[in-house]
């Protein structure tokens, strides 16, 4: 499947600010099964974006815009081709998680900021596996059913830095909650986990919990035999040729899609508009209409900055 | 020299002066004598007004206690020596351990004292405190390198006097309805004199006898007196002189400008025109040293990183 | 009633030897040859001597501005740090064998930090366990990858020695993240001179005055670019931190720009100074800011400390750091229990200068035996310094000790205990005499186009009298280090 994406993005600033930093994770991954055929980033105002590999292999674009500016527009557009995840070994038994595993496998065991083991995961996982499913894979396949049977998919009952015994508790949360919540609950087995932050195609027959023209996010495994293969604790599926995969880490902490700081004293609105579109051609993507999306206002000119910071900081 | 040193040595002498002239304004008027009704409430009032304090005491102690205590007012002497100190504290690598132990002192003098322990002589307190800032720009000059950052000090102490005088002659003028008067009220001129240390050397100049033209003249335009405004405005052209020469910035044209137009509407001021419309005259002059404020700031400390880059 | 000639001569009535070492006395009344010199000039000076020249002394540290603030009750009020003037005499022979073990030390945990953030060599042969590795509270993913210029990831280390009752020097702790003292060092020098001149001069003594410089080389040679005239500087958390003194006293001393994270930024990658002649780039820093605090962008994001994007150019080898970010996976007390099978694995050797006997608490042997002698042992918090975090049993409370039984069992992974050990004891003058107090040495290596360890150290001393605990922040004090010439 090739599928067209269009995730745009918009800052705005209650006040001008200074010294904007921003790093993005938009650009899908080309590995297991699925290739960025092109992928282009635009931002106003301009910017000279940079990018490297970071530590996962995700590829970050980072820019810097330092006048002062009153919002900021990111635009990605990515053309990627998703192939069938090959089907994992259901034979693999528990012995093969215990030989000698690469390191990345072996980080994926260590508890993380937003996946560490809590008394409700505990509780959790003793329902889920009263005993010792017989395969590694089985008893992921028990703890996805069992999440999608146990918590409701309610947007906006968490926050984006929620901890996992929010959603335990309350039975309620969106994706992120349930790949945390999966991922806590692998590790506590033994299971290598990670997660991953991307988009889900959805098509009119599909009956996703998860919201259309978002942003998505699910777990992968690493499983013997196979290696790394996806969970949706939220929609009760495994990934397949829908889900397009745009970083990994450890949790949401390591690919959160914008990351940025500026200088000045403002509140930040965020605005995101996400489109995935299947293409039955590999063709590139129509030229971006990028620089001026059409809900971008005119940048309004605001108080002079500079005499604010220097109120803030000396008080005449 | 880094901007965050070059800010913090510019507002720890705006400070320290701001300190000063409110313990002057304080100490003229509680000593003043009063000939007629009504003329105490009248100065009060100017003293507020040329401070711009939004105080809402009304009773000279009160408003004594006020001015000089309230740490919540950012007039009053006690904030304005914490805020010197503080600046002074970032950059105490910067300045001389003479000064920092001075504003130090100065600071724990003020910080140590109360209503209670002034109200007998409260004369005494607003000289020591007069002093201290006395002291610590003696210290400043015999201590400290004359270079970039003492002339950000310079700067820093001429932006505040030229503003604070500008302030008080405003206020007089609007407590005359806006026009000067030959009053009889001599006893309000020798006071404005004295809150400006003008007095006595305004008689060298004048003779004792008070005329509101020459007080007016003298507090202006003398050329001599260091807190005549003409005074400063010099001081100021010399200080941004030399730290445009020092930085050897391309951007310093805007202050130049604006310290030269400062310097040369004193210097070439009519005596017969300025009383005309004295008030047209004063506002010009304060809005002048809001700009230079500005524009020093935006020239040498919070400048566009993105201008300095394409420089 | 005659007086025992056996007894102990004014000023030395009140000390005593125990079972530590002593540096001084190879036995009562008998000094060890290097000490011999001073001994003698202690039994000559008259009885107010001593406390006219530590008056004297402590002025200096004053007068230098060698001081920290106090806030609250007595605000703005000036204290020095506590100074003990006799000076600590190590010979030449005890001192070749530190620099040799400290040399050795350094280089293997560089090759080690090395490894870790790029192959994982060691991980893989099994000589340390991998989730200890990764388990790491200053394990930074983020370097994972990144090329450092002569792979120089520790370039200033402060690493802490105790002697052992037998005399021998052993390492009790590694600090390579942002190790504080040096300038303590080069102070206390400065006024030991002024306090026996003479007897400075007698003993020939190595000098350490050249530190400053050799830490600019070192800095300098951090440099990506490798240009003849790099520019650095100091980052400091600002004037409230409780180092500035040091930091302004290095800086100084190096004729360096001393700068605070706001006084940075970074566009397209380069590091910027904000200066009143506009911006100027930055080549290397020499940061005294945590990792955590160091770039808003990519740690905490609740920094004002850091300068944001500072990741990005350092990963882009636009700019140098000192230390490295990440090194904190070297220090952790935990790794430090496998320090010598990491001096074996990188350079084929055996350790030159020994660990102290370290039980890990994941290992569920030694946590048994561990919380079966808490009385007895030292337990610390692996992510620590400065002595908190700390029991030390054998003057703990039954209810301190049950509190590090409940963390422990909690959380293993975050403790590590020792065996209670007897520092060595050195002369100090206390209270118009002279007692023995426990000791224990911190020299500063340097790591730049080669080690570097300038003689001698902060000697810290527990002041109080029978404590272990020698830092500053808990009741220490110091006092000047001799390395003496052949």
């Amino acid at each position: 499947m090739h599928y067209i994406i269009r995730h745009l993005t918009r800052f705005r600033y209650s006040a001008p600010v200074t010294e904007s930093m921003m790093e993005i994770r938009m650009q899908p991954r080309s590995d297991a099964g699925q290739r960025c055929v092109s992928f282009r980033l635009q931002t106003v105002p301009r910017a000279l974006a940079s990018s490297h590999r970071d530590h996962n292999g995700n590829i970050v674009h980072h820019f810097d815009i330092p006048p002062r500016h009153t919002q900021i527009t990111v635009t990605a557009e990515a053309l990627v081709e998703v192939g069938v995840p090959p089907p994992p070994d259901a034979a693999a038994g528990w012995d093969a998680l215990a030989t000698s595993l690469p390191l990345d496998v072996l980080d994926a065991l260590v508890p993380s900021h937003y996946a560490r083991p809590t008394r409700l995961l505990a509780a959790l996982t003793d329902a889920v596996w009263p005993t010792r499913p017989a395969t590694p894979l089985q008893a992921l396949r028990d703890l996805n059913h069992a999440m999608a049977r146990e918590f409701a998919y309610a947007p906006q009952s968490t926050h984006v830095d929620s901890p996992i015994d929010d959603a335990l508790h309350s039975r309620r949360g969106v994706c992120q909650d349930f790949a945390h919540i999966f991922i806590a609950a692998a590790r506590s087995i033994g299971i290598p986990c990670r997660y991953v932050s991307g988009y889900l195609f959805h098509r009119r027959e599909d009956h996703d919990r998860s919201a259309a023209d978002a942003t998505h996010a699910w777990a992968e495994a690493w499983l013997p035999g196979v290696g790394w293969h996806g969970f949706d604790p939220t929609n009760d599926i495994e990934a397949g040729v829908r889900h397009i995969r745009v970083a990994v880490g450890r949790d949401y902490a390591d690919v959160p899609p914008t990351r940025g700081v500026f200088r000045g004293i403002a509140d930040e609105i965020l605005d995101v508009v996400v489109r995935v579109q299947p293409t039955s051609a590999p063709a590139e993507p129509e030229p971006a209409e990028a620089a001026s999306p059409p809900w971008l206002e005119p940048v309004v000119a605001a108080d002079d900055l500079a005499a604010l910071q220097q109120q803030q900081q000396q008080q005449q | 020299m880094l901007s965050r040193v070059a800010d913090s040595l510019y507002w720890m002498s705006r400070y320290l002066e701001r300190a000063e002239h409110t313990a002057r304004l304080l100490d003229v008027s509680l000593q003043q004598l009063d000939q007629r009704p009504g003329d105490a409430q009248r100065r009060w009032e100017r003293l507020l007004a040329s401070l711009q304090s939004t105080t809402v005491d009304s009773e000279p102690l009160a408003i004594t206690a006020s001015l000089t205590f309230d740490a919540g007012r950012n007039e009053s002497i006690v904030a304005s020596i914490s805020a010197a100190r503080e600046n002074a504290r970032q950059v105490r690598e910067q300045i001389s351990s003479e000064m920092w132990e001075q504003i130090n002192r100065l600071y724990l003098h003020v910080r140590s004292a109360t209503m209670a322990s002034i109200a007998d002589e409260p004369h005494e307190f607003f000289r020591s405190v007069k002093e201290g800032a006395h002291l610590f720009q003696g210290i400043c000059d015999a201590t400290m390198s004359h270079g970039e950052g003492w002339h950000f000090i310079q700067a820093g102490r001429a932006i505040e006097r030229a503003s604070a005088t500008t302030r008080m002659l405003e206020a007089y003028v609007l407590d005359r309805g806006g026009a000067l008067t030959q009053s009889n009220d001599d006893q309000a001129w020798v006071c404005l004199l004295k809150s400006c240390t003008a007095y006595e050397a305004y008689c060298k100049v004048y003779t004792a006898t008070i005329r509101p033209e020459r007080v007016i003249e003298f507090l202006i335009l003398d050329a001599y007196f260091p807190h005549s405004i003409r005074f400063a405005a010099e001081t100021i052209q010399v200080a941004t002189r030399a730290i445009a020469a020092a930085t050897n910035t391309a951007q310093a044209g805007r202050v130049d400008r604006l310290a030269g137009r400062l310097r040369a509407t004193l210097d070439y001021g009519q005596t017969d025109e300025i009383l005309a419309d004295l008030r047209g005259y004063l506002v010009p002059l304060l809005q002048l040293c809001m700009q230079l404020d500005a524009a020093i700031y935006q020239t040498y400390i919070a400048y566009p990183a993105d201008q300095s880059l394409s420089a | 009633m005659s007086p025992d000639p056996t007894a102990p001569a004014a000023p030395f009535t009140r000390y005593r030897l125990g079972t530590a070492y002593d540096e001084m006395f190879a036995a009562p009344q008998s000094p060890r040859s290097h000490y011999r010199r001073l001994y003698e000039r202690l039994l000559e000076l008259p009885a107010d001597e001593l406390e006219r020249r530590q008056t004297a002394a402590d002025q200096n540290f004053l007068n230098q501005g060698v001081t920290f603030t106090v806030y609250g009750a007595d605000e703005g009020t000036e204290r020095i740090f506590p100074y003990d003037l006799l000076p600590r005499i190590i010979t030449s022979a005890e001192w070749d064998v530190i620099e040799r073990g400290l040399t050795q030390r350094i280089t293997a945990l560089n090759l080690f930090l090395r490894d870790i953030y790029h192959d994982g060599h060691i991980l893989r042969d099994g000589v340390i366990p991998a989730d200890l590795v990764l388990s790491c509270r200053h394990y930074r993913r983020e370097m994972r990858g990144i090329r450092l210029v002569r792979d120089a990831y520790i370039s200033i280390a402060g690493t802490d020695l105790v002697r052992l009752p037998d005399g021998r020097f052993a390492v009790l702790e590694d600090n390579v993240r942002v190790p504080s003292g040096v300038s303590y060092m080069l102070v206390n020098r400065q006024v030991s001179k002024r306090v026996f001149p003479n007897l400075f001069d007698h003993y020939n003594v190595r000098p350490n005055e050249q530190y400053g410089q050799a830490l600019l080389a070192t800095l300098r040679a951090l440099d990506p670019q490798q240009r003849p005239d790099p520019r650095v500087v100091l980052l400091t958390p600002g004037v409230y931190n409780s180092a500035y003194f040091e930091h302004t006293f290095l800086a100084r001393q190096m004729g360096i720009e001393l700068v605070e994270g706001r006084d940075l930024l970074v566009h397209n990658n380069v590091v910027y100074m904000r200066t009143t002649a506009g911006l100027e780039r930055v080549d290397v820093i020499y940061r005294r800011v945590d990792d955590d605090f160091i770039d808003p962008l990519s740690f905490r994001h609740d920094s004002f400390l850091g300068v944001a994007g500072l990741m990005h150019a350092y990963r882009a080898g636009n700019v140098g750091l000192a230390n490295a970010i990440g090194t904190g996976i070297a220090d952790d007390k935990a790794v430090y229990a496998y320090v010598p099978r990491i001096i074996r694995y990188y350079t084929g050797e055996d350790p030159i200068l020994e660990n102290v006997e370290t039980y890990v608490l994941t290992d569920d042997a030694q946590r048994r035996h561990v919380l079966a002698n808490l009385e007895s042992l030292v337990v610390k918090a692996v992510g620590e310094s400065g002595g908190y975090g700390m029991l030390i049993g054998p003057h703990s409370s039954a209810a301190e000790r049950e509190t590090f039984r409940r963390q422990i069992e909690a959380d293993p992974r975050n403790y590590i205990a020792q065996p209670t050990l007897a520092l060595s004891q050195a002369p100090c003058f206390i209270d118009g005499g002279i007692e023995a107090r426990h000791i224990d040495l911190r020299p500063y290596i340097l790591s730049g186009e080669r080690v570097v360890i300038v003689p001698g150290g902060l000697t810290r001393v527990a002041l109080r009298r029978g404590s272990l605990v020698v830092n500053s922040s808990q009741g220490g004090g110091s006092k000047d280090t001799w390395i003496l010439h052949d």
